[in-house]
C-alpha cells in the first residue's frame, strides 16, 4: 500500500486497516462496486481538471488486487447469510407485531385479538386492538425502524461506529422543539406543528454538532460535543415545561425526556408516519453513496459521489424521522446505536447493505422494548425510553472499551 | 372648618378601627390566619374575616384549580414553603395533611401553630371540616351557614337523584380515575350513581390504563371538561378515539375540576352542577 500521495496522507492508516482477513468479502465487494463507478466515472474524470492526482485511483486498484485471493470462500458463505438476514428479521418483526398486538393491561386470549383485528368479536374487544393496540405496535415498529436506520446512516455518514441520533442530542433536541410549541400555547400535542418544530430543531442540532465537532472529527468530539447538546436540549425540554402554566409538568417532562407508546392513537400514527417515511426513503436512497464513502472522503468524491450533499441529505433525513417520531414518542434512546451494531456481524461491513437490516433490527428491537414494559409489573407504567437505556447504556459503553481496543489505545 | 371637621372625623374613624381590632381580638379567633394548602386556602376565604387572612398558598389564585381564585387575588400569595411565613409570624397556619410534610415540622419547631386538614372523602367529611375551620377562625356562623347551603343544595340533588344507578368512572388526564373512597363518590351516590373505580380495583384512585378503562365499561364518565384540549400529553388521553367512540356527549357528566378537588364553599355548586348534568344527558 502506498501511502505516500499528499490527499492520501490523513485518510490512508485507516485504508490500510481496513484491509484485513475479517473485512475481505466487504473489500472485494467495495471493489466490484468502485470498479463499475471508476469505469463510469472515467470519461467524466478525464475531462475534468482534478487535483486529486492517480493517488485514489491506484488506492482501489491496490486494494482489489490485495482482496481478491482469499475472499472467494468467505464470500459465498456471506452471500447464504446476507440472504438468509432480511426474511428473518422480516419474520422477526412480524412475530414481536402479533404479540405487541396481543399484550395489554387486559388479557385477551390470542384467538379473541385476532378475530378483533379483524373485525369480528366484541365491541370492547375490538376497540382495544384496532384503537389501542394496532397503533402503538405500528408506531413501535415504525419508529424503531427509523432510530435503527438513522443510526446505521449516521455511522456510514461519519464512518464512525458509535455515531447513534441519540448520542448526537438529536432526539432530546426534537423533544424540546415539541415542548416549545406546547408550552407557548401555539399549538397542542395532536397538531403538525409538534412534529414541524421536532424536525426544525432535530435539523439544528445535527447540523450545529457536525459544525462544532467538524465532519472529520474524531468519535471523541463527536461524542462530546453531542453529549453537551443532549444535556442542554434534555434541561431546556424540562424548564420550558417548568416555566409554563402547566401545572402538571413533572409527568409531562418525564414523557419527553423518557419516552413512551402508552395509549397512542392512529391520530398520532397520522401525524409522525408520513415524515418518518420520507426521511427513511432519503436515507435509503444513498446507499451507494455509503459504500462509496467507506473508502474516505476524497475517495468517493474522486468517484462522483456529492459528499456535501450526501451529508446535507442524511441531516435531513434524520431530522424527518427522528424528529416525527419523537413528536409522538418522546425521546427513545440507544435504539440507533443499537441496531447497526447487531446487524454488522450479519451483513457485513458495507454500510449501504446495512441500512435495511438496522432499521428491521430497530424495528424489532423497540417492539420488544415496548412487549417488555407491559409486560413487566410496575404501579405506573415504566416508560419505554428507561429500558432502551437500561440496555443501550451498557452497551455503549462496551462499544467503547472495544473500540478502545481496536484503536490500539489504553488508558495506561 | 373643613379642617377641624376633617380631624374631627379622622379621630372617629381611628377610635372606630381600634374598638374593631379590640372587639375581633376578643371575640373572633387569631387575628393573622395564611394557608398553603388549595383547599384550606378556600376554606378560609370562606370562613374568616378578609383583615384576618394574611396569606394564600401559591395555587389559590390559579382560575383552573381553585373555585375561589378572583378573591383571593386580594390577598398575599405564599410560596407555601417555610421561609415567607417564618418572616409573616401568623398566629395560625392552615394546611393540608399530605405533602410539605418538612414544612409543617419546620414551622411546629418554630412555635408557628399550623393546623392540619386531611382530603375530605365524604360530604360529611366536608361538613365536619367547614364547622373545624369556622371554630379556628372565630366564626362558627358562618359554618353553620354554609353547612346550611350544602345540604339544601344536597335536597335538590337527592330530590332530582337518577332511578338507573348507573355506573360512573371518574376519568381524569392521564388515565387518573378518582377512588370509590373519595368526594367524587360520595357527590355521585348523592345523585343517584355509582363510581366504577371499585371494579377496576382502584378504592384509593390510581393511574388506569386505557384498555382498562375501556374493557371495565362504564355507563358514564364524568370529566373535567365537555371539550379537552390536548395541550399535553396527559391530556391527549381524554381525547384518545377509544373514549371519544364510547362516549359521546351524552354519556358524559362535565363538572369542572375545581368544584370537585377540594370540599368547602364549592359544594353546593358541585351538587347543583351535577344536577344539571344529569339533566341535559335525559336522566
Amino acid at each position: 500500500m502506498r501511502c505516500g500521495t499528499t490527499s492520501q496522507g490523513r485518510s490512508c492508516p485507516r485504508n490500510c486497516k481496513r484491509i484485513k482477513p475479517s473485512n475481505m468479502p466487504l473489500a472485494n465487494r467495495l471493489g466490484r462496486r468502485t470498479r463499475r463507478l471508476s469505469a463510469s466515472q472515467e470519461t467524466g474524470r478525464r475531462h475534468r481538471s482534478n487535483s486529486f492526482g492517480d493517488g485514489p485511483a491506484e488506492g482501489i486498484v491496490l486494494k482489489i488486487s490485495l482482496a481478491a485471493p482469499g475472499a472467494a470462500a468467505t464470500l459465498v458463505v456471506a452471500r447464504a447469510a446476507d440472504r438468509a438476514v432480511l426474511p428473518l428479521l422480516i419474520g422477526g418483526v412480524v412475530l414481536l407485531f402479533l404479540v405487541s398486538l396481543g399484550v395489554g393491561a387486559v388479557r385477551l386470549p390470542i384467538g379473541s385479538v385476532v378475530a378483533a383485528l379483524f373485525g369480528f368479536g366484541g365491541e370492547i374487544q375490538q376497540t382495544i386492538v384496532q384503537d389501542i393496540r394496532l397503533p402503538r405496535a405500528l408506531l413501535a415498529m415504525a419508529i424503531g425502524a427509523i432510530h435503527g436506520l438513522s443510526g446505521a446512516a449516521l455511522q456510514g455518514l461519519l464512518r464512525n461506529p458509535l455515531a447513534s441520533p441519540s448520542l448526537f442530542g438529536a432526539p432530546q433536541a426534537a423533544a424540546f422543539g415539541a415542548v416549545l410549541v406546547i408550552a407557548t400555547g401555539l399549538a397542542d400535542v395532536l397538531s403538525f406543528a409538534l412534529p414541524f418544530a421536532a424536525i426544525l430543531m432535530a435539523f439544528a442540532s445535527v447540523f450545529v454538532l457536525i459544525a462544532v465537532a467538524g465532519r472529520n472529527s474524531s468519535l471523541l468530539l463527536l461524542i462530546l460535543a453531542g453529549l453537551a447538546l443532549s444535556s442542554l436540549a434534555g434541561a431546556a425540554t424540562a424548564l420550558a415545561l417548568n416555566l409554563s402554566a402547566n401545572p402538571f409538568a413533572a409527568l409531562e417532562i418525564s414523557f419527553w425526556l423518557l419516552g413512551s407508546l402508552e395509549d397512542r392513537s392512529f391520530h398520532h400514527l397520522a401525524l409522525a408516519l408520513p415524515f418518518i417515511v420520507c426521511g427513511g426513503w432519503l436515507l435509503l436512497a444513498r446507499r451507494d453513496a455509503f459504500r462509496a464513502l467507506s473508502l474516505g472522503e476524497e475517495t468517493a468524491q474522486s468517484l462522483g459521489v456529492n459528499v456535501a450533499g450526501l451529508r446535507l441529505q442524511v441531516i435531513i433525513g434524520v431530522a424527518l424521522g427522528v424528529g416525527a417520531a419523537v413528536a409522538v414518542s418522546g425521546t427513545i434512546g440507544f435504539i440507533g446505536l443499537m441496531a447497526p451494531h447487531l446487524m454488522r456481524p450479519l451483513v457485513g461491513h458495507d454500510p449501504g447493505r446495512l441500512l435495511w437490516p438496522s432499521a428491521l433490527a430497530g424495528a424489532a428491537l423497540l417492539l420488544a422494548a415496548d412487549i417488555a414494559v407491559r409486560i413487566i409489573p410496575s404501579s405506573t407504567g415504566i416508560k419505554v425510553g428507561v429500558l432502551t437505556a437500561l440496555i443501550g447504556v451498557p452497551f455503549f459503553l462496551y462499544l467503547i472499551m472495544r473500540e478502545r481496543r481496536r484503536l490500539g489505545g489504553g488508558l495506561a | 372648618m373643613s379642617r377641624r371637621l376633617g380631624r374631627r372625623g379622622w379621630r372617629i374613624f381611628a377610635s372606630a378601627i381600634i374598638l374593631l381590632s379590640f372587639v375581633t381580638g376578643a371575640l373572633a379567633g387569631p387575628a393573622r390566619v395564611a394557608s398553603i394548602n388549595m383547599c384550606t386556602d378556600q376554606l378560609l376565604l370562606a370562613l374568616a374575616d378578609p383583615e384576618q387572612i394574611a396569606g394564600l398558598g401559591p395555587y389559590a389564585r390559579d382560575p383552573r384549580l381553585s373555585w375561589s381564585a378572583t378573591e383571593a387575588l386580594r390577598y398575599p400569595r405564599l410560596s407555601g414553603e417555610a421561609e415567607d411565613l417564618l418572616m409573616l409570624q401568623p398566629d395560625l397556619v392552615l394546611a393540608g395533611r399530605y405533602g410539605k410534610r418538612a414544612t409543617r415540622d419546620l414551622l411546629r419547631a418554630k412555635a408557628v401553630p399550623v393546623a392540619e386538614f386531611d382530603v375530605p372523602r365524604s360530604i360529611d367529611d366536608v361538613k365536619s371540616q367547614i364547622r373545624r375551620a369556622g371554630d379556628l377562625v372565630g366564626h362558627r356562623e358562618r359554618a353553620e351557614a354554609l353547612i346550611a347551603t350544602i345540604d339544601e343544595a344536597l335536597s335538590r340533588t337527592r330530590a332530582a337523584a337518577s332511578r338507573r344507578h348507573d355506573r360512573v368512572l371518574t376519568v381524569s388526564r392521564r388515565g387518573w380515575i378518582a377512588g370509590g373512597d373519595s368526594l367524587t363518590s360520595s357527590l355521585l351516590a348523592a345523585a343517584g350513581l355509582s363510581n366504577a373505580a371499585s371494579d377496576l380495583g382502584l378504592p384509593h384512585g390510581g393511574f388506569a390504563a386505557l384498555e382498562t378503562i375501556v374493557a371495565s365499561k362504564p355507563d358514564l364518565i364524568l370529566i373535567a371538561e365537555a371539550d379537552p384540549a390536548a395541550e399535553d400529553q396527559g391530556k391527549a388521553l381524554l381525547l384518545h378515539p377509544a373514549i371519544q367512540r364510547a362516549y359521546p356527549p351524552n354519556k358524559r357528566l362535565v363538572i369542572a375540576e375545581q368544584l370537585t378537588m377540594c370540599g368547602g364553599p364549592m359544594l353546593p355548586a358541585a351538587l347543583d352542577r351535577l344536577t344539571a348534568a344529569l339533566d341535559r344527558i335525559g336522566h
